[in-house]
């Protein structure tokens, strides 16, 4: 980011930035920066809190009247928990769709993938509800059902055709992830009362209560002993986080 | 939190291992008060409307995006599976901060919002940004923007 910063700025456009990395911030230099305390993916803070993310782009936005360069300001205020969230325990937030029991502990592939096909079918329901409520959905590129298809023949050892516009499989293979990720929680919050988990709390849910987080990491196990090295760096890296 | 020492492992020293490119010098470009500028957001969140073409590796390139794309058009393909997007997927605004720009316009505070704003993907080498950055600056001048506003994921 800074980088880039510095690469516009030589061509004679005056940028300021937010700033997530202090300390790569710090040594890149770029001529200005806000550094903020918030979470990796929330630059701005707060969803859904304009007051606030009013008060994080003025802070980064004053910085273009700054007397000398560079200048590297700290925001100074955390971002606040949102009222009505459902916050960062297990305790506090449970996701109100109840899978049949066992359903994410199936041992076999076949047993799993069935617990996954259903799954996905259990929370459509939820997530069509959620799309017309806000009008809006993350997916890319796969509808759940494709992306469950992708990974279910992908295990099974069928080759995998995905659709032109994504590219390669290795490439296919990640967009699904994320998409089917991104289904997930839109459908979970859309179930009446199920209010809005913190992003640890919905990532405690989905890699550990849910079928889809299993076949996951059997795709990223499958994945390590593909022959394409795309399809290896993909398992490795691209679609099951890091500490998980 | 994005605090370095605070960020669990390995996240703490995949990040903090990430090489820093050197610049011998700031560049300083200047322009008007505050309340005469045009902004146009530049991300790194590898976001882009949605039938444009998915981020797919890590080539330094970006997508335009246009000021009025509806929010439903905007998806992301960023490349990590290591930050959060449930606050993407609740508020756009979050990482492209669109609608707070139009109201800062609406009250002066800033002069005007751009026409067409941009996205990188940024776990993208820095070296491969720097042709693409060039381009984008002409652009930028093109749409007379006299801010660019950078906001990371």
């Amino acid at each position: 980011m800074g980088a880039l910063a510095n690469y516009l700025e030589n061509e004679g456009i005056p940028t300021t930035q937010i700033s997530l990395i202090y300390e790569h911030t710090e040594a890149i230099r770029p001529p200005r920066a806000l550094w903020v305390p918030f979470e990796l993916g929330r630059p701005l803070g707060v969803p859904g809190d304009a007051v606030f993310q009013r008060k994080v782009l003025i802070g980064a936005l004053r910085l273009l009247e700054a007397e000398s360069v560079p200048v590297l300001e700290v925001f100074p205020e955390e971002a606040p928990a949102k009222a009505g969230d459902a916050g960062g325990t297990d305790e506090t937030w449970a996701c109100p769709v109840r899978f049949s029991p066992g359903q994410a502990d199936e041992t076999g592939p076949e047993k799993r993938m069935q617990a996954f096909r259903e799954e996905v079918a259990e929370l459509r329901n939820w997530y069509d509800i959620g799309v017309q409520k806000r009008g809006r959905t993350a997916l890319s590129h796969f509808t759940p059902e494709d992306a469950a298809a992708l990974f279910c023949d992908y295990l099974s050892g069928k080759d995998i055709l995905p659709p032109d516009e994504t590219g390669p499989p290795a490439v296919a293979l990640r967009l699904a992830a994320q998409d089917l990720k991104a289904f997930y929680y839109e459908a979970a919050i859309s179930r009446p009362g199920a209010g809005i988990p913190d992003s640890e709390a919905f990532t405690r849910w989905y890699w550990n209560q849910t079928a889809a987080g299993q076949i996951l990491r059997d795709v990223k196990k499958r994945c390590e002993t593909d022959g394409d090295k795309e399809m290896r760096m993909a398992g490795r890296m691209f679609l099951v986080p890091m500490g998980i | 939190m994005a605090r370095l020492d605070q960020l669990p492992e390995p996240m703490r020293s995949h990040i903090a291992d990430l090489p820093c490119p050197h610049f011998e010098q700031t560049p300083r470009a200047s322009g008007p008060e505050l309340a005469k500028r045009r902004v146009a957001i530049i991300s790194t969140a590898g976001l882009h409307r949605r039938e444009d073409r998915p981020f797919g590796g890590m080539e330094g390139d970006y997508r335009v995006i246009e000021g009025d794309t509806p929010a439903g058009d905007l998806v992301m393909t960023h490349i990590s599976t290591n930050f959060d997007r449930t606050g993407f997927q609740q508020d756009w605004n979050l990482v492209f901060p669109i609608d707070r720009l139009r109201e800062l316009a609406a009250d002066g505070v800033i002069g005007s919002v751009a026409n067409y704003h941009f996205s990188f993907m940024g776990a993208t080498d820095p070296a491969k940004m720097a042709p693409h950055a060039e381009n984008l600056a002409r652009l930028l001048a093109g749409d007379n923007v006299d801010a660019a506003l950078l906001v990371p994921v």
